[in-house]
């Protein structure tokens, strides 16, 4: 059951802020707002610039409506207290009425939509949730509906990277962003509420910021782990986010490629998504790791290989897939007393990109 | 004049109506919520919350299990010595351990019969380490049992034993009875077996045995004995079991 916000435990922050000056003022030149999870992220180049994708987003396919409806009903469904508070929030500056945030939070069949955005809102709690994951069927009722199969592309990406940045907040037990979510409950969030609607008719008119970045070639998409994923996002801005955070996260020598190619098995495996268990099996094949290693690395959920505190990220990572918020900041707060912070850190990242990758690829099933 | 204010006043009469079913609505929403959350006492959450979302679908399956059988030891005999309250205190405060450390575990508890209770691993939900997580459990649980008899030692009451039997199969999972009792259960040999292998345990003079399909499935990381084939009743051949000595090591 999806919880409601207030309803939501959440520890004290696992990590603390370690703001990075640079990183800070460039976020500012890019005109973003720094927010808690930016404090956090700011060590790990990929994760930073992963975390600042996800909230600039501007999708190019599906409606501005549905991405702010996907991403609150993703954290709630993730019972991410961080993101749910935040997008809650946002929404209501945005204009969205209390009633209808409502309505939607508690069963989609009451809010005012039509069958096209509720079958929207289901595929966003489905995939987050993905037990099981949702079947190629259900991507035939949504292009039946009337979406087209990049729209649908988008909407995949935007729920994975939502469930992405849901893990990131949760795991790390990101202090909610309280002052923000108490100006967008006061007046003056109810007068941007009024403003802000009235203002977006005014500029845009529904006109789209096009995306400046040239779209990547297929066959560059499909270089690096987890290639034949990202080519799935071919014609979206968000291919080349997908992939730099794939590039980046295997990149970064804190945790062995071994280690986190196998963080990615378990993931896939816990999944049931036997294609992404196969690309795993074949980064770790490119390591030295035979398939007879493989198989037992699987089910022991850990390498003689690997180090000790990657063992113990192997193990902490299947709990990241589903899991009740107390309990998985627990496990991750168990699992940091014995790691560095830039380490913890990276095992974060890697975890909540494995999430995002295997539900992403869904697409291909 | 007199059409506006027909007007203002249907459109009072919409309002007041929207609010009436804006608090129907609130109330039947909190009720169901209490409801959901007064049934997971009885049955599992991920199940109730299964039922609720996809109504009728939860079929009959076969589905690959593993079945974790525990029983305490001599308690019928205790019962008879102890206070009915007290006993019953001293059962709920040991089956609260259990639990704990059962669905730590990704397992969940189905059946509890007088002190004894069945633990599944993988019915719910298809589980790749199931037979790792039911091992992990019964060593929880056996960590449990010493916590928890440091409590009753000093509350001056007696040390509490068991036996648990592990076994893997495939059985049949669904919601079992008629309208009035049901419950979500595994029925099959394995489940026939597991209870056997407990069995065993007091004749073993072991608290914890596992079968052939549970050691084939843990790889090297538990130090394992051997224990001697025994024939069990409703099986032609004997069974091998192991006794798990310690934490997986690594």
């Amino acid at each position: 059951m999806a919880l409601l916000l207030d309803e939501i435990a959440w520890s004290e922050p696992l990590l603390a802020a370690d703001p990075d000056p640079a990183w800070t003022a460039e976020l500012k030149r890019r005109g973003a707002h720094v927010f808690e999870v930016d404090r956090r992220v700011a060590a790990s180049p990929w994760l930073r610039e992963a975390a600042y994708s996800v909230t600039s987003y501007v999708p190019s396919e599906i409606s501005e409506r549905q991405l702010h409806m996907g991403a609150m009903i993703i954290a709630q469904e993730n019972a991410c207290r961080y993101c749910y508070g935040a997008n809650r929030a946002y929404m209501k500056v945005l204009g969205y009425s209390e009633s209808f945030i409502q309505n939607i939070e508690r069963d989609v069949h009451v809010a005012e939509m039509d069958a096209k955005e509720r079958a929207a809102i289901a595929f966003c709690r489905n995939l987050s949730r993905s037990r099981p994951r949702p079947a190629r069927d259900t991507i035939d009722q949504l292009v039946g509906l009337g979406f087209t199969r990049l729209q649908v592309n988008e909407m995949a990406f935007l729920i994975a990277f939502g469930c992405f940045y849901n893990r990131l907040a949760t795991l790390m037990a990101c202090p909610p962003e309280r002052s923000f979510e108490a100006m967008a409950n006061g007046p003056v969030g109810r007068l941007l509420g009024l403003v802000v609607p009235l203002w977006g008719r005014l500029t845009h008119a529904g006109a789209r910021r096009a995306s400046t970045d040239v779209p990547l070639e297929a066959t560059a998409l499909k270089a690096g782990p987890f290639g034949s994923v990202v080519a799935l996002l071919a014609g979206l801005p968000a291919a080349r986010i997908m992939k730099a955070a794939l590039d980046g996260a295997f990149d970064l020598p804190l945790i062995s490629r071994p280690a986190k190619a196998l963080m990615f098995a378990v993931v896939a495996r816990t999944l049931d998504c036997g294609y992404c268990e196969g690309e795993a099996a074949q980064l770790l094949a490119d390591e030295g790791v035979d398939a007879a290693e493989f198989d037992i690395a699987m089910d022991t959920l850990g390498s003689t290989r690997l180090r000790p505190d990657e063992n113990a990220m192997v193990a902490w990572t299947r709990e990241t897939v589903s899991y009740e918020t107390a309990a998985i900041q627990r496990q991750t707060r168990s699992l940091g007393a014995g790691l560095n912070r830039a380490v913890l850190l990276e095992a974060i990242g890697v975890a909540a990109l494995a999430n995002a990758t295997v539900r992403l690829a869904m697409l291909r099933e | 004049m007199l059409l506006g204010s027909a007007v203002a006043g249907y459109a009072w009469t919409l309002r007041a109506q929207r609010r009436q079913l804006e608090r129907l609505l609130d109330a039947a929403d909190a009720k169901l919520e209490r409801l959901q959350r007064q049934f997971e006492r009885f049955v599992p959450s991920d199940l109730v919350e299964r039922l609720t979302d996809v109504g009728d679908e939860l079929k009959p399956a076969r589905r690959y299990v593993t079945i974790l059988f525990a029983d305490l030891r001599g308690f019928t005999a205790l019962c008879d010595r102890l206070d009915p309250a007290v006993t019953v205190d001293i059962l709920n405060g040991y089956f609260g351990h259990m639990i704990e450390a059962i669905t730590q575990h990704h397992g969940h508890v189905t059946e509890l019969v007088g002190d004894g209770l069945l633990a599944l691993f993988g019915a719910l939900q298809p589980n790749p380490w199931q037979a790792r997580d039911a091992v992990l459990s019964a060593l929880a649980m056996r960590s449990a049992l010493a916590r928890y008899n440091q409590t009753l030692l000093a509350r001056q009451l007696p040390e509490l034993r068991f036996g648990i039997g592990i076994h893997a199969g495939e059985v049949i999972a669904g919601i079992i009875g008629t309208g009035a009792l049901s419950k979500f259960s595994v029925t099959g040999d394995p489940i026939n077996v597991a209870s056997r292998v407990e069995g065993l345990t007091s004749a073993m003079q072991v608290d914890l045995l596992i079968t052939e399909v549970i050691r084939d499935r843990l790889g090297d990381d538990f130090d394992l004995a051997p224990m001697p084939a025994t024939l069990v009743k409703g099986k032609a051949a004997p069974i091998r079991t192991w006794t798990v000595r310690a934490d997986a090591v690594r």
